[in-house]
């Protein structure tokens, strides 16, 4: 623009003052510096004419100071911008990361702490002229801490150099860490319903994705009570979220879940009928149950203690329990006449199981707050654990076998006497170690319900296990009319114990398949090798007590050596990375991770692509792979036509998928492509059916490309 | 020194009259009525002006948001406008002592000469009670109770939700417009709005 009159340039230049004065006047009221400053930053100066470039507002609020998120809650103001754009270039909606919540005197506020960008995509039009490209802005926030507000605003402009189409273009890495606190477009719709007071919020997410104190954050005003506490219920494959209505009707709401720190999917729902069904998750911060509004967990609790306690009884039959325990109850019947001494013993016994039940539930808690995906029998998810598992319920199998004989454990008469509580309490301790491998089918309920109940009462679900466990040696010892049916000890008891020396085997051979699947047949031959060393070392110990030496101390050490050897000999976490990745090629339909590279090098060489993107919390995702992509007749189609697949997961958030998702036209997952060789990219339908796949390679390719 | 005297009646504050309190108030329902001491040391109850079109205004002297509509002279004249009807202008202060905005009898005389702010009552509501009441998110945060004692409106002055006084021109006065459609009796069109500006500084 050129003004011809010099007196409108002056009049155009007091203007721009009287606006700037108040600007200055805003920014330096009270302190010399906003508050919550703003930078905006473009991920790369230059931009191809055609094609879109993302900017940032960088806002670094200060120490105590918090920024509002689009929907700010009962307080406060969301931000806004006014662009000042030259022709050809258009910005979209500001991307907000995802908030968190501020509860002052039951006024909520949907805020930022610490430093968040807001990021926004400006469209260069391919008419654009190159060379420079002055881009502005004028945005107003709020800045607040707990106690004041200040409204904030300032201009900001940088300078993009449009490019052509064929010019190199460098990215700002720092963006990807923007991105990473973006929520993921969760891809199904969620459903709610709003009647009498009550906002319900059906949210479609598999059972097994893990969630921290969710919070539904919502964009539309009107529609819920901000302050009211949030119920969140997790039934299958949904998270139900409930809380108060404020009375406003919409047939479509937008929002974000939160389902952990800085991790939440944004989504739409529509209107429907939701009821409240499934188990609530966590009670509050509050580590305290039975109190306010318990009335739910209290029963919850007593039904989940109740399945502890008769699974925990159930586990006595387990293979790697029994032979442990019957040959333990026949010795405690043994010690008939002497009353107090069996109940000393039961007791004792008793302590043992309800500890390490007690302590591997208290890790298995612990593991989980620290964010840790585990679950029962987590302990079984770690190599080095199962492989002490295995060198003990060996040592165990051929104690029972009759090759040597330990105090603890042993039947042998001249030692069952010298069997104090002490024994008593580690053949608990080890009972409860061993049962956990095969508690998994009996207890996933009773179990489940301890991980979402707050932690003490999960605690007295373990302990109830561990009670179970233990109930039948507590009858023994209490009752003695069953201490009495049980059979006399005599020579049977010896060739009873060498038969009871196969389910330990049994269970030997389960760890050993269970191992080998975690790291491989290579690794797991040598571990078997140490295997073989620590049973040569029992069988050279029991060849000592057969002669009256005392090897015990010599053997102990060997053994502690072997073991650890064997554990250091195990595959480390980058090979066994590696590992799974070659277990993903065990699936009905093998792939290989999705990278750019490997794409353009099969469309190099002429091979049909299939690529999909996925994510562990997409549940049409896991539909789709559940019904079309991992068939057999998928397989053998692709597999016959020769076509490659390519799998991104997009679980956590993932740059490099992210943007290709994005030049794909999807915000997120599920996105399946099929390449044909020397052809446009297939976007296929969201929704797939096995036959969507096979007519793919089937059929001629003129056809699928017209899909 | 004749203010001192003034200082023991301010203490006295929110007394409400009925139980239980801390639900948001519903329009088209009778309104909470509560009993508060005003600036001057005078106790006032909402029921005493039944017959009367009440409007509440929630206040902090400190808020940028409260500042927009009283520097620019934009909230004396709506409450001008409606005294002139008839209207009672009852401007209700929920701050608690040591928060932002909170203020004595005295201090609040002198900023209502300053600002030729004119309530036909400014009430302290230091402890929150009536505040919470009505579920007074924001400051400003309106409402306004009809002849009947019934609640006819609540939420924002304007339905421009910024700090920024140029917007006032262009906004539409919700306060203004609801008396306007009391006055002509017709039925308020606009009955609840987004209210925005900075949170009421309750106690706790």
């Amino acid at each position: 623009m050129k003004f011809d009159s010099p007196i409108l340039s002056i009049l155009l230049a007091f203007l721009f003052i009287a606006f700037a004065l108040p600007v200055q006047a805003q920014n330096k009221l009270g302190s010399t510096e906003l508050n919550v400053p703003a930078r905006l930053i473009a991920e790369s100066q230059q931009v191809q004419a055609g094609q879109s470039v993302t900017l940032a507002f960088v806002m670094e609020p200060k120490p105590a100071w918090h920024g509002y998120w689009e929907n700010p809650g009962d307080a406060g103001i969301g931000m806004s911008f006014e662009w000042d754009l030259p022709a050809g270039v258009t910005a979209g909606k500001a991307q907000f990361p995802v908030p968190d919540t501020l509860l002052i005197s039951s006024i909520m506020n949907y805020i930022y702490k610490g430093d968040y960008a807001v990021l926004v995509n400006l469209v260069i039009s391919e008419n654009t002229p190159l060379g420079s490209t002055p881009i502005s802005v004028k945005s107003e926030w709020l800045a607040c801490t707990d106690e004041i507000c200040v409204p904030e605003q300032d201009e900001l402009s940088i300078t993009l150099q449009v490019v052509s189409p064929d010019a190199a273009v460098s990215l700002d890495n720092a963006f990807n860490d923007y991105r990473n606190a973006m929520p993921q477009p969760l891809g199904s719709q969620a459903t709610f319903s709003s009647s009498n007071d009550v906002f319900r919020l059906s949210v479609p997410l598999p059972a097994d994705v893990d969630v921290d104190d969710p919070y539904f954050f919502i964009k539309e005003d009107g529609i819920i009570d901000y302050a009211a506490e949030q119920r969140v219920n997790r039934d299958g494959d949904r998270l139900i979220i409930e809380t108060a209505a404020r009375g406003d009707s919409l047939d479509k709401i937008t929002g974000i879940l939160k389902i952990g720190d800085k991790m939440g999917f944004s989504l739409d729902a529509a209107k429907g009928d939701v009821t409240m069904a499934g188990i609530p998750i966590g009670g509050g911060n509050s580590g305290n149950f039975g109190g306010g509004g318990g009335q739910n967990n209290t029963s919850l609790l007593f039904l989940a203690l109740g399945g502890a306690i008769v699974g925990g009884l159930l586990l006595n039959l387990m293979p790697c329990v029994f032979p442990i325990l019957s040959l333990k109850a026949i010795s405690l019947a043994k010690a008939g006449g002497d009353e107090s001494i069996v109940r000393r013993d039961a007791l004792a016994y008793t302590a043992g199981v309800v500890v390490i039940a007690t302590a591997l539930g208290a890790i298995l808690l612990g593991l989980r707050a620290s964010g840790a995906a585990v679950g029962w029998a987590f302990q079984l998810q770690d190599p080095r654990i199962i492989f002490v598992l295995l060198a003990l319920v060996t040592a165990i199998a051929f104690n029972l076998a009759g090759m040597f004989e330990l105090p603890n454990i042993s039947m042998g008469s001249k030692l069952t006497e010298k069997e104090g509580p002490a024994g008593s309490f580690w053949t608990g301790a080890l009972a409860a170690f061993v049962a956990t491998p095969c508690t998994g089918p009996f207890m996933a309920a009773a179990l489940g319900a301890a991980i979402v109940l707050p932690p003490i009462a999960a605690l007295l679900i373990f302990a109830g296990l561990g009670v179970g466990l233990a109930l039948p040696f507590l009858l023994i010892a209490f009752v003695p009319a069953i201490r009495k049916r049980l059979p006399k000890p005599g020579a049977w008891l010896d060739s009873f114990r060498k038969v009871m020396a196969i389910p330990m085997f049994l269970t030997a051979i389960g760890l050993i398949w269970l191992l080998g699947r975690q790291i491989g047949s290579d690794a797991l031959s040598l571990t078997l090798i140490f295997m073989l060393a620590v049973a040569l070392l029992l069988w050279w110990y029991g060849v000592g007590q057969l002669k009256g030496g005392a090897r015990g101390l010599v053997t102990t050490g060997a053994i502690l050596i072997t073991v650890v050897g064997g554990i250091f000999a195990l595959p480390n976490d980058e090979q066994m990375t590696v590992r799974q990745q070659a277990a993903a090629a065990t699936e009905t339909l093998p792939s290989e991770p999705f990278s750019e590279t490997r794409l353009a090098e099969l469309r190099a060489a002429n091979q049909p692509v299939f690529a999909y993107f996925t994510a562990d919390w997409c549940i049409t995702c896991k539909a789709n792979e559940a019904a079309a992509v991992q068939r057999q007749e998928t397989a053998d189609a692709f597999e016959a036509g020769n076509v490659a697949v390519l799998m991104g997961d997009w679980t956590r958030p993932d740059p490099v998928i992210s943007k290709f998702l994005e030049q794909h036209g999807r915000a997120g997952v599920p996105l399946y492509l099929y390449y044909a060789p020397g052809q446009e990219p297939v976007i296929l339908p969201q929704i797939l059916t096995v036959g969507t796949l096979t007519d793919l390679v089937n059929t001629p390719v003129e056809t699928a490309s017209t899909l | 020194m004749r203010n001192l005297t003034l200082i023991p009646t301010v203490a006295i504050t929110a007394i409400a009259l009925a139980s239980p309190l801390g639900a948001a108030q519903k329009n088209g329902a009778i309104a909470q009525d509560f009993k508060l001491t005003d600036a001057n040391g005078k106790t006032v109850q909402l029921s005493q002006f039944r017959g009367k079109n009440v409007v509440l205004e929630w206040h902090n002297p400190g808020c940028p948001f409260v500042q927009k509509h009283y520097e620019s002279g934009n909230m004396q004249a709506t409450q001008a406008a409606a005294r002139k009807r008839g209207a009672i202008w009852l401007t209700i202060n929920s701050g608690a002592k040591g928060k932002q905005g909170h203020m004595t009898g005295p201090e609040v005389k002198t900023l209502l000469k300053d600002q030729g702010s004119k309530p036909t009552h400014y009430l302290l509501d230091m402890k929150g009670v009536v505040g919470k009441a009505y579920a007074a998110k924001t400051t400003p945060h309106m409402y306004i109770i009809n002849k009947s004692g019934k609640l006819v409106y609540q939420g924002g002055i304007d339905d421009k939700p910024t700090a920024n006084k140029a917007h006032i021109a262009g906004a539409r006065n919700h306060v203004a417009a609801a008396l306007n459609e009391l006055n002509s009796g017709k039925k308020v069109s606009v009955a609840s709005s987004r209210p925005y500006g900075c949170s009421v500084k309750y106690a706790s």
